[in-house]
């Protein structure tokens, strides 16, 4: 035990003694959080949308009005002689709508008037989008203004639960949480080992005799203590800026927490011991810190949107059972019942880090 | 030295037997045996690559052999490692942990209890006089202090066998006199030492030394009976024309074994003094070169490594340089001049009032201590930063030194070799004569030149990465020359290198001074510094004295004693009190006393004060000056100055 305190310690110092590395270590999850938390949202807002009105009567004017009030779209007036899609080239539209001309008169008569919108479809999400705000736009219209009503046979009330206002920096927010715990513990962890060898210090601890298992887990505790802080900064943020509470009983989330910490700090020791160099090291932590638990672990895109091919990679993500555990317990409060397998996953995953920079370290001696 | 006679009654404490050990098809340690014995300082000696980390590394139970045995009082080495204390080349220190942190944080992996680091950590500290920098962080030491401290480190866990890799390597003469000093002490209270170093000097200080080289141990044996064992004896030749005098004796001579040249001599190596003596003058006077005079002197543990080397077999070449020599003519005329140089960093000076001049052909040294504005003053001088006051002149420019046509004339290697590691070392070549801007066949010769001399041909493909060092060292070497520049600045250019590679790099680069080029040396190995024409040492900033190797020797207003006691550690310690404590140094059972006064008087006030404590005086003659004892006394004293002046 005193022997992994004092290995604990010793990183500890060394942290505090790197003002740039330890204020980067708490600042930029704070920094982090509230760029990626606040700017990630895939609502849209205020879309230019273009519109050559051949019919330009009563109805047709109607029409317009129903989209200019819509808060998705920006209604951009376009001569009526030049084709649409030349607003898309010149990148000041993202859809265009053409009324034909006799649409008022057919409305009138009692027939179906006839509208088209074109939507620039390069980028597939916002296309798809369009299509559905504008189809929703229309059929209000027609509800209304067109007067045809018919008799609906299914009418559907919808509530939103646990995030009611739809509000997308709560769903973000504890996602970009568990982005930089994954990122910024196992970065310096990585740095702190790969360090000793590059500086050889590691001989020095060699010829101590200390056994692999104590050097690795005073490492490891140092940097849950660093894991804790940031862990601290970005709950206080959560808890105030981004306006989330407890849902439930918080007590997995708070288990889950340390068992991560744990994970995430010895993923980053083992990536140290495994590569000599503080160049590559900072490489392979970028990659599975980074862009594993942003890409594959539900952050952004439901897991199941990822390729069938792939998705069965994030079943070994750790970022992606941490981050359901921190939305059940600050969105849907499901508590253990729902919980309990992410836990012990996590823990499964860490003792796995562990047990592999162990595997690469138990000899305490050069390797070659 | 010859080893006390109860060490031979000493228990073994390392026994090595067999020690072999392959990195995939490298043989690093090729079968070698050697046993040392408690309280004995063993020196293994070897240029860089022989071997002798991965055998520290095997002691030290950081590193499985390939086959053999290695024991520590009769345990197998991994077993034993608390009873061992490592130092590696680097020190393996914290540099962002304090004196303090990093001793308590080695002392806690060793679990000794927090009271008796205490006691130890202060009493190191104290003894080898560090103590007033206990919060200073480690990386911002001087290279003398972390070693100490690196020591301090060691011996906290109270080890009884002390491992030492290269540890006076980045540490100046006059730490590194101190350093043995210490471990002279420490073996004197039963501690087991082995030490690796590159330098044939240090090796005067083991009790036994073994030569080593590539992987294999040559000969093992006291200083004196490895120099013995030459059946030689070497003559300094001083005169005026070293070059012609080198080529007349050198080819095959009847009676003459080994012609080396040095700054301002020739060492040759002759069977028997008197009628090598002889054969010289005869050589030296058919060829009509003059002979100041001619001393004879016991050969040093150099001249047995190297025939030694000579009889496995090893050749170093020193082609010829092919170049057109454009400065040729400019020879004696002044290439680097400096007058009253001086340059501050905020409120501090770094250099105080520096004049050098440096002549075209001439080779011209620049010694000091650590932090003796050395680096300052070569950045000045090659023009990279300006002097606060004074005026600078360089390859004949005086206004801007940094212009293409003044970079062009100049050439440098660092000690740490500019060469790019991930390219092969064709391609280094290729990149560093395109740089300067050689034509296609220029680089062609310059490539095959160099691969010639660093004994590479056909092996251009290599990856330099791949290379040892001291190969690695030639390459980097060449490179920095294939311009043909007129002025060279070289630092520390042969550390670490083999003494028969050494002596192919000093043949070249007296082959560039002979041309005309002016080359500028900074170093504080005083094996180099030998070699220089002239040299300046310099001490907080100023340069105190100047002149040729031999010039600054006699120059000496002191003289140089040696004793040999019956109890010399007991002696040195007894004389330190008496006197200022630089003034006595411990050469293995040999006293080095510097003596203002008259050596007469001196040796008789030596014999009454050990007699007084019932030590004998078994010899005691005066000794010429060796350039460590020069530059110790001349950094010593200049201190002296310094405090009375303030």
């Amino acid at each position: 035990m005193r022997r992994i305190l004092a290995q604990a310690r010793k990183e500890l110092i060394q942290i505090r003694r790197d003002k740039l590395a330890l204020t980067l270590a708490l600042l930029l999850p704070v920094g982090l959080l509230l760029l990626l938390g606040t700017s990630i949202s895939l609502s849209v807002t205020e879309l230019p949308i273009v519109v050559q009105d051949l019919d330009n009567s009563s109805a047709s004017r109607s029409l317009l009005d129903a989209f200019r009030q819509s808060i998705t779209f920006h209604v951009v007036p376009w001569p009526v002689t030049k084709p649409p899609m030349a607003a898309f080239t010149a990148n000041q539209a993202r859809a265009a709508l053409v009324i034909e001309h006799g649409f008022g008169r057919e409305l009138a008569r009692g027939g179906a008037g006839q509208v088209q919108i074109l939507i620039d479809a390069s980028d597939s999400n916002t296309a798809k989008l369009i299509q559905g705000y504008s189809t929703q736009i229309v059929a209000a219209w027609n509800r209304t203004a067109g007067g045809a009503q018919r008799l609906l046979p299914v009418k559907s009330h919808i509530r939103l639960w646990y995030n009611p206002g739809r509000v997308t920096k709560k769903f973000y927010g504890p996602g970009i949480f568990v982005l930089g715990l994954s990122m910024f513990p196992p970065l310096l962890a990585a740095l702190a080992m790969s360090r000793e060898g590059e500086q050889q210090t590691l001989l020095q601890v060699y010829v101590s005799s200390i056994p692999a298992h104590q050097f690795l887990l005073g490492k490891i505790l140092a940097f849950m203590a660093i894991a804790a802080a940031e862990w601290s900064i970005m709950m206080t943020l959560l808890f105030t800026f981004f306006d989330l509470s407890f849902a439930g009983d918080p007590t997995p989330f708070l288990v889950a927490s340390v068992l991560y910490a744990f994970c995430v700090s010895s993923y980053g020791t083992m990536l140290g011991a495994a590569i000599p160099s503080q160049a590559a090291a900072i490489q392979a932590v970028a990659l599975g810190g980074f862009l594993l638990v942003f890409l594959l672990s539900g952050l952004i895109f439901p897991v199941e949107n990822i390729p069938g091919g792939l998705r069965w990679l994030s079943n070994f993500v750790w970022g992606r059972y941490y981050m359901e555990i921190v939305r059940d317990a600050l969105l849907e409060g499901g508590g253990w019942p729902a919980m309990w397998f992410n836990v012990v996953v996590i823990g499964i995953i860490g003792s796995v880090f562990f047990l592999l920079a162990w595997r690469k370290m138990r000899r305490m001696q050069l390797s070659i | 030295m010859t080893p006390p006679a109860s060490q031979t009654d000493n228990p073994v404490s390392i026994h090595v037997s067999e020690l072999r050990k392959s990195y995939g098809a490298v043989e690093a340690v090729r079968g070698i045996n050697f046993e040392v014995r408690q309280g004995e300082i063993f020196g293994l000696i070897g240029p860089d690559g022989a071997g002798k980390t991965t055998t520290f590394q095997i002691l030290a139970g950081v590193m499985e052999a390939t086959s053999g045995t290695a024991t520590i009082y009769n345990r197998a080495a991994r077993a034993a490692r608390q009873q061992t204390g490592y130092l590696t080349q680097t020190f393996s220190l914290y540099p962002d942990l304090t004196v303090a942190e990093n001793i308590r944080y080695v002392g806690d992996l060793r679990l000794i209890p927090h009271a008796e680091i205490d006691e130890r950590g202060s009493r190191y500290l104290k003894m080898f006089d560090i103590d007033r920098f206990t919060d200073r962080l480690a990386g911002r030491l001087s290279g003398g202090m972390k070693q100490k401290l690196a020591l301090a480190c060691a011996l906290v866990a109270q080890p009884q066998v002390l491992l030492l890799d290269e540890p006076t390597t980045g540490v100046d003469p006059v730490s590194r006199r101190e350093f043995w000093d210490t471990l002279a002490h420490l073996a004197l209270d039963g501690l087991t030492i082995l030490v690796a170093t590159p330098y044939l000097d240090e090796a005067e200080r083991c009790h036994r030394v073994a030569l080593m080289y590539e992987g294999t141990i040559h000969q093992t044996g006291t200083p004196s009976e490895l120099r013995r064992s030459l059946g030689a004896k070497r003559l300094e030749v001083h005169t005026s024309a070293l070059g012609e005098a080198e080529d007349a004796l050198s080819g095959h001579h009847e009676g003459i074994l080994d012609v080396q040249r040095f700054g301002d001599r020739l060492d040759v190596m002759v069977p028997e003094p008197v009628a090598g003596q002889q054969q010289v003058e005869l050589l030296l006077g058919a060829a009509g070169i003059p002979i100041d005079n001619i001393r004879v002197d016991e050969p040093a543990l150099e001249n047995t490594f190297v025939a030694k080397l000579r009889a496995i077999g090893r050749v170093v070449k020193s082609p010829k340089y092919p170049g057109q020599h454009p400065h040729r003519d400019l020879m004696g005329q002044v290439a680097i001049g400096a007058s009253s140089l001086t340059r501050h960093f905020g409120a501090f000076t770094a250099v105080r009032d520096v004049s050098v001049d440096v002549k075209y052909g001439e080779i011209y040294g620049l010694l000091g201590a650590n932090g003796a504005g050395k680096t300052t003053t070569i950045k000045m001088l090659c023009g990279l930063i300006e002097p606060s006051t004074g005026r600078m002149e360089l390859a004949g420019e005086r206004g801007s030194l940094r212009s293409r046509t003044v970079r062009q004339k100049l050439g440098y290697m660092s000690q740490k070799f500019s060469l790019y590691d991930d390219l092969t070392v064709g391609e280094n070549l290729n990149f560093f004569g395109g740089v300067y801007g050689l034509s296609r066949e220029e680089i062609e010769t310059k490539k095959h030149w160099v691969l010639e001399f660093a004994g590479l041909e056909g092996k251009e493909a290599a990856l330099t990465a791949s290379l040892p060092g001291g190969w690695k060292q030639r390459v980097a070497f060449g490179a920095a020359i294939m311009h043909e520049p007129s002025v060279l600045f070289l630092d520390e250019p042969t550390s670490g290198v083999d003494p028969l590679a050494r002596r192919a790099f000093w043949r070249m680069i007296n082959q560039l001074a002979d041309m005309g080029t002016a080359i500028l040396v900074t170093t504080h190995y005083l094996e180099e510094a030998e070699q220089c024409n002239r040299l300046g040492f310099m001490v907080a900033g100023s340069i105190v004295a100047e002149g040729t190797p031999g010039g600054v020797k006699r120059a000496q207003t002191g003289h140089l004693i040696e004793t040999v006691a019956s109890e010399p550690q007991r002696a040195a310690d007894l004389l330190r009190t008496e006197g200022e404590r630089w003034r006595i140094s411990l050469f293995g059972d040999r006293i080095h006393n510097v003596t203002d006064g008259d050596a007469e008087t001196s040796m008789r006030e030596t014999r009454a004060t050990l007699a007084a404590a019932g030590i004998a005086v078994l010899e005691a003659r005066e000794i010429p000056w060796s350039l460590e004892d020069v530059f110790i006394s001349v950094v010593e004293k200049a201190k002296r100055e310094e405090r009375l002046a303030a």
